[in-house]
């Protein structure tokens, strides 16, 4: 209630400092505002695991079978869309006026907003109205960050389009490849490394091409950041990168200063979505490179798989890493005996690990489980006793009999192991005789006969081998009766005019030795 | 029943500490015992015409402090007890208070008639004290000048306590027909005049009926515009001050008065005294503000629809308007630049003369030329500032188009200027002109480039050298190389600046070690200006901004050193730790955005958190807020490093939280808890617990200023996208506070604009948190305890779309969570959501909007909906 009512102007002329302190705050609220939108844009697009190890891509947006919520717009429609969205794209890269920058960025974001339409994304109209130059340019050096951003998401799902189509991308390669270095904000190198990863899973000829241009020590940098989403994605791109079949990248990689000491933290510390996309990096350096196998044998790496193996629930992480394990078992010789020491913890803690993978509902998990048991009892003697003594067994024989064909024949290849001691030198391996005969007690011969009529060369010469080991070690003679009735003697005369010489031979040589003219002469 | 009190309240202004503390002491103890007989007896004090003077005014300010308070929490428990107190004692004082009106004293008329106003402010909306209007009203026609005058101050101040909605428009009718005759020129005493006079000020708000009646308006504007030439000062002032609030609530009726305006203003701009030449243009620089806002809305598309349409009111004065204001830009003070609190002719009419600018645009530049080609070059030195100021000032608003090339021709003139002049006062509007010529004509979006290789060295070497001049001149220098670096901002990886950083930051530097840096602000100025050549800075000065952290953390160390400050001394230090904080943030920020030199930074960081942290101890309650923001930017660069610091901030971070009173700390707090939850991911969990209490705490209390709460919420958001499913235990707290004020903020039928804005902002945060928390749980075995607020949260994004009154951001947010609510619950959220009465014409309408983000979050929506209901 003061007598001057009106509040007083603020000058024309003021001090710079008033406006600066405001704005500055504002900044700092704009920033923690657009850092909030990128968290939770990462947690909503946070992809479905990249499984199986196939040739899965990746595009930000899963599918989503048209609902019956909304009427998709017409395929027609949508790739008229596109076209006008190029075009005003091409516009907005010739205006150097007023906001030049906004218009582009605007434009860029429509592009890739119709890209990344669910269902059928309008790649080959993109292209046609002649995209990939335009994006190519969006990315030279020194462009603002968010329009990096955009143009990378652009070609991210481009690259995950048809074969033909990621092959347009050829022109941005060096660019994209060139963003994944340290001067880039890890947005922009992680959005690239999205799209380099994409190329990288279209096959052969492109990773070569990529590895040629030096993709490979970025992303392998890239491992060494501290923030796990960048991580994350620069493993799953590396091990598209990796695959093969020339093992020479992997090898490249692993001696990428400091990528073995980031591949053990990561498994041993990170989050499991982290954990499973550098698991996938290790099956392919294991799978293919001797020299990485050695390496990674040499760390603790399988102390720090058999871990997690044991700890997880997570499907899309044990496959890998169950993996990785086989590959390291079956690849170094030593591994058994050299890691997989008999009375040390980690022996003790991984037959209880791969049980509860045979133990679980997966296929794949059961499968791997088996291939890798049945190369800890190909090992020493003791391995055999102990994978014998635990309670891995009377799964392995239920599994045996009951489950499909492929983990039949892992199953098949463990208790094969299990009968035999390791052989030294020629001839043919020696048997123990306590596990075959209580094997064969408990009934394990059918589910080897099975193998021995199935079209698989490999299983059914399995079967044959275990057959032998029962006609031969079965003690006092009782295994030809066995074998026969169990319908032996029918499933290895099939075999007469087999084509494959090897089969033919052992079959053969079987019925002759065990049930020649003399077989039933002494039962009379 | 009443106490004698006389002699308490004499005491309580006595000159002798010990009894006016003695006397407080006892006012204090009595309000305390007994509530009633203290305002009854300070009441009939007030009233008592054998009491002195002073007893009486202290009695009235006593019970009008009794009624309201600033802090709104303290307010409402004032009201809530005076309508508890007993009803008879209400009336007995309310019968003093309105018998004072009549005093021939007029300390005594004066304070109770402001006292009345607020028991009015309390009562007339609970449908109470309804004679109150009729008995004022009848005073009017009393004989004594006096009580016609405290009467009509009464009337002021109600209009200006009471919102218009409790008084009925009969009554309104009958104030201002009471009002608008004591203005009159037949009142012949002209304490009434002055007093009806700025009654009529408070009273325009409640008379939007009687403007839109021709007859009455004519006569109200006939009688306001009569007073604006009455003799007596005071009265032309109040009466003009009535046209600057009629132009601006009641523009759109202003067409048939507007000529007769601009001849009573041009008069007064010319002839009249200071006070009333100042509201003279005031007045147009508000038409301006309603005319910018109006030609903002139609956005330069004329087609589309405001409320209310533009009448051009500035174009069409243009050619009279823009020569009275240039004269006024000859009336400069001598040394108005060296006093912060200015405000003279000179200024409002430059001030008015940059809105008509923005007003008009290219039209005022034919217009303001001459004047500055005929003054610029004089010997006078009013005359060259006064060219130019008037230059400055229309630099925003016209086109690049009409002014570059003028702009061209003067910067060279401008640099010698500011060089040679030989006067301060023209150095000074010189080199602030050269910052709003970077300001608005320099940067990536103006097509034909001001600065360029050939001339940029010489900008910076005449403006580096301007920071040896006199401190008001240095400061301006300063603001001109702010908007120079600010103009580089998108420039790309090479910047024109690059090779003169090193001497800018060393020129900056100086300038805050100057011995008069604390003169007109420069300190401030200077470091603000060094923020923002780092802030534009690119990765080719990245080393040297890195060398700027030892710098300016030695500085930070020596404010701490100091010892016993005197209460100015702790001001200044408080200031310059202000100033120095700010600085790292901006490096800090820089620095962490950049791989290679955060890794460089890095080394820095224990130190610099350190410092922060001794920043913090050096006060006792209360906590640094550039600090805190510095500390917000540490946490972003550091990452999940940050945890290391948790345990001896935390507590800061706590005080923060409980600031209820300066609530840009707090809220500057909210802000970096929300930076550390991004940086520490799960690592903050150990100190969620105290967080969340606190933040509970804040949002339940009624002291926390509300624009505070909405960051609150998108904090629990924050805090749930970094713990994810462990925010289970906080969630039976949480979501009843969102559930509650999600149910207020869906409805803001009869609000007005900044309410509806404010609503807005509140619904953005409660989506922020739903966001935050669905994402949170998201692939967690923890899910299905979100299903039991799925129904409300779905019914809230219902009213708020039926509402119509969202904001783009909201909007996007709201469809985002929609979403996030199928993504998460997945199936058992299907036949919720197809079960909701709006979520498909919300879904539809938001996948048509022409705002990408909008569009983008409904799509990402619409994929989460068809999983989550194909399942």
């Amino acid at each position: 209630m003061a007598d001057e009512i009106t509040p007083r102007r603020d000058p024309i002329k003021s001090s710079v400092g008033n406006v600066a302190a405001q704005r500055r705050r504002q900044h700092a609220i704009t920033v923690a505002k657009e850092r909030r939108e990128a968290v939770v844009r990462t947690k909503r697009l946070c992809r479905v695991g990249v499984g199986g190890g196939g040739d899965d891509q990746l595009t930000y947006d899963d599918d989503g079978d048209g609902g019956d919520m909304m009427i998709d717009a017409e395929q027609s429609i949508l790739e008229a869309q596109t076209c006008s969205a190029v075009q005003d794209l091409k516009l907005a890269m010739l205006f150097q006026g007023k906001g030049a920058m906004q218009k582009r960025v605007a434009a860029l974001r429509e592009v890739r907003r119709l890209l990344s339409r669910s269902e059928f994304p309008p790649i080959e109209a993109a292209i046609k109205a002649g995209a990939i130059p335009l994006l190519v340019q969006c990315l030279s050096f020194g462009s603002p960050e968010e329009q990096l951003l955009e143009a990378a998401w652009c070609m991210t799902n481009i690259a995950a389009g048809k074969p033909e189509e990621t092959k347009e991308l050829l022109p941005a390669l060096p660019l994209l490849i060139a963003h994944l270095g340290e001067k880039s904000s890890l947005p922009v190198a992680e959005q690239c490394s999205w799209a380099v990863g994409n190329v990288a899973g279209e096959g052969e000829e492109l990773r070569n091409i990529l590895l040629s241009q030096g993709a490979l020590p970025s992303l392998a940098r890239m491992m060494l950041r501290n923030k796990g989403s960048t991580v994350r994605t620069a493993a799953w791109a590396l091990s598209n990168l990796i695959k093969g079949p020339d093992p020479k990248a992997a090898t490249e990689l692993i001696r990428v200063d400091g990528v073995l000491e980031a591949i053990l933290q990561h498994l041993k510390k990170a989050d499991e979505e982290l954990a499973t996309e550098v698991a996938w990096v290790v099956v392919y350096l294991s799978a293919l490179s001797h020299v990485a196998t050695s390496m990674l044998v040499k760390s603790d790496l399988l102390q720090i798989l058999v871990e997690r193996l044991g700890m997880s629930n997570s499907l899309q992480l044990l496959i890998p890493v169950l993996r990785s394990i086989g590959n390291l078992v079956a690849g170094d010789a030593h591994v058994a005996s050299t890691v997989l020491v008999i009375g040390q913890s980690i022996t003790d803690s991984i037959l209880p690990a791969l049980i509860k993978c045979l133990e679980s509902e997966h296929r794949v998990l059961k499968k791997e489980a088996a291939w890798v048991l049945s190369n800890i009892a190909a090992g020493s003697v003791e391995h055999k006793k102990l994978v014998y003594a635990s309670e891995a067994v009377p799964l392995l024989l239920r599994l045996l009999v009951t489950a499909p064909f492929d983990i039949r024949k892992e199953v098949a290849y463990v208790i094969g192991n299990l009968c035999v001691a390791p052989s030294e030198g020629s001839g043919r391996p020696k048997l123990i005789a306590d596990h075959l005969v209580f094997l064969v007690s408990k009934g394990c011969l059918p589910g080897f006969i099975d193998l021995v009529r199935s079209a698989d060369v490999e299983a059914a010469k399995l079967g044959l081998q275990f057959i032998e080991l029962v006609l031969r070690g079965m003690p006092s003679g009782s295994g030809p009766k066995l074998v026969e009735k169990a319908d032996g003697i029918d499933a290895m005369e099939r075999f007469q005019f087999h084509e494959n010489e090897e089969l033919r031979c052992m079959a053969t040589k079987l019925v002759d030795k065990y049930f020649g003219v003399d077989y039933g002469v002494d039962d009379e | 029943m009443a106490m004698e009190v006389t002699q308490v309240l004499l005491n309580a202004q006595s000159v002798d500490s010990t009894v006016r503390k003695h006397a407080e002491e006892s006012l204090r103890q009595f309000q305390e015992q007994n509530l009633s007989v203290f305002l009854l007896s300070l009441s009939g004090e007030l009233a008592g015409e054998d009491k002195p003077v002073d007893s009486r005014k202290l009695a009235g300010l006593i019970l009008k402090n009794a009624l309201d308070a600033k802090e709104q929490h303290r307010k409402y428990e004032l009201v809530q007890r005076w309508l508890a107190l007993d009803m008879g004692v209400k009336t007995q004082i309310k019968a003093c208070l309105l018998q004072t009106l009549s005093s021939p004293v007029h300390d005594a008329h004066s304070t109770a008639s402001q006292v009345i106003a607020k028991v009015a402010a309390i009562e007339l909306p609970q449908k109470q004290w309804p004679e109150l209007i009729g008995s004022l009203l009848s005073n009017i026609h009393q004989v004594p000048a006096h009580v016609k005058q405290a009467t009509l101050e009464t009337l002021g101040y109600l209009c200006e306590e009471v919102s218009p909605d409790v008084v009925d428009q009969d009554q309104v009718n009958k104030i201002l027909t009471a009002v608008v005759q004591g203005m009159n020129a037949n009142e012949v005493n002209n304490d009434v005049r002055l007093a009806a006079t700025r009654a009529l000020y408070n009273a325009l708000g409640f008379s939007h009926a009687n403007f839109s009646n021709d007859m009455e308006r004519d006569y109200i504007m006939r009688v306001v515009c009569e007073a604006t030439l009455c003799p007596d000062v005071k009265i032309r002032q109040a009466a003009f001050e009535c046209l600057v609030s009629i132009a601006s609530t009641y523009y759109e009726k202003l067409a048939p008065y507007i000529q007769e305006i601009f001849n009573i203003t041009a008069k007064a701009v010319r002839e009249d005294e200071e006070p009333v030449a100042l509201q003279a243009i005031e007045l147009w620089s508000s038409i301006c503000d309603e005319e910018i806002d109006i030609l903002e809305e139609y956005g330069g598309d004329f087609t589309a629809d405001s409320d209310v349409p533009c009448y051009y009111f500035i174009k069409q004065a243009l050619p009279a308007l823009v020569p009275m204001l240039l004269e006024t830009l000859l009336k400069q003070e001598e040394d108005q630049d060296l006093d912060e609190g200015a405000w003279n002719l000179a200024m409002a009419g430059g001030t008015c003369l940059g809105l008509v600018a923005r007003t008009v645009g290219d039209d005022i530049v034919p217009l303001v030329m001459p004047f500055i080609e005929e003054n610029i070059t004089k010997p006078d030195w009013r005359q060259r500032e006064a060219a130019t100021y008037a230059f400055g000032s229309i630099l925003e608003g016209p086109s690049p188009d009409k002014l570059t090339s003028i702009v061209n021709v003067a910067l060279n003139f401008m640099l010698t200027a500011l060089t040679n002049d030989p006067n301060s006062h023209v150095k000074d509007t010189t080199a602030w002109t050269l910052g709003r010529i970077f300001e608005f004509l320099h940067g990536s979006t103006v097509e034909t480039p001001i600065i360029t290789p050939a001339n940029c060295q010489q900008i910076v070497t005449v403006l580096l050298q301007s920071m040896n001049d006199a401190p008001n001149v240095a400061e301006k220098a300063c603001g001109a190389l702010y908007f120079l670096v600010q103009g580089y901002e998108d420039i790309g990886s090479t910047s024109p600046i690059t090779p003169f950083f090193q001497e800018i930051v060393k020129s900056l530097l100086h300038v805050t070690d100057r011995e008069d840096a604390g003169e007109s602000r420069l300190r401030t100025a200077a470091y603000e200006t060094l923020n923002e050549v780092v802030r534009c800075s690119t990765d080719e000065t990245a080393s040297m901004v890195l060398q700027l952290v030892p710098i300016i953390m030695t500085k930070l160390h020596q404010t701490l050193e100091a010892e016993k400050l005197s209460s100015d001394g702790r001001e200044k230090q408080n200031e310059l730790q202000g100033l120095l904080c700010g600085c790292l943030q901006v490096i800090t920020q820089k620095l962490g955005a950049s791989e290679p030199a955060k890794y460089a930074f890095m080394q820095f960081a224990d130190q610099i958190m350190n410092l922060f942290l001794r920043v913090f101890a050096c006060r006792s309650a209360t906590v640094h807020e550039e600090a805190m923001l510095a500390i917000g930017a540490v946490a972003h660069a550091t990452g999940p490093d940050f945890a290391k610091y948790m345990p001896e901030l935390y507590k800061y971070l706590e005080m923060g939280l409980q600031n209820f009173e300066e609530y840009q700390v707090c809220a500057v707090t909210v802000g970096v808890v929300g930076d550390i939850c991004r940086a520490l991911d799960d690592k903050v969990l150990p100190y969620c617990d105290g967080i969340m209490t606190q933040l509970l705490k804040d949002l339940s209390s009624n002291q926390l200023h509300r624009s505070v709460k909405p960051p609150i919420f998108s904090c629990f958001g924050d805090i749930a996208l970094a713990i994810g499913e462990n925010f289970e235990k906080y969630l039976m707290y949480a979501m009843p506070m969102l559930q509650s004020a999600a149910e207020l903020s869906a409805h803001t039928s009869g609000a007005d604009d900044e309410m509806i804005e404010y609503t807005n902002l509140l619904r953005n945060g409660i989506l922020e948190a739903y966001s935050g928390i669905f994402q949170g749980f998201k692939n967690s075995p923890k899910t299905q305890l979100l299903i039991p607020y799925a129904p409300h949260i779905l019914q809230f994004l219902d009213s708020i779309y039926m509402e119509k009154d969202m904001d783009d951001v909201v909007m996007k947010t709201a469809i985002g969570v929609l979403g996030d609510l199928a993504d998460t619950l997945g199936s058992n959220a299907g036949s919720l959501i197809q079960q909701s009465l709006s979520c498909k014409d919300f879904l539809n309408e938001c996948l048509s909007s022409d705002d990408h983000l909008i569009k983008e979050s409904a799509e990402w929506a619409k994929m989460a909906i068809t999983r989550a209901i194909s399942v």
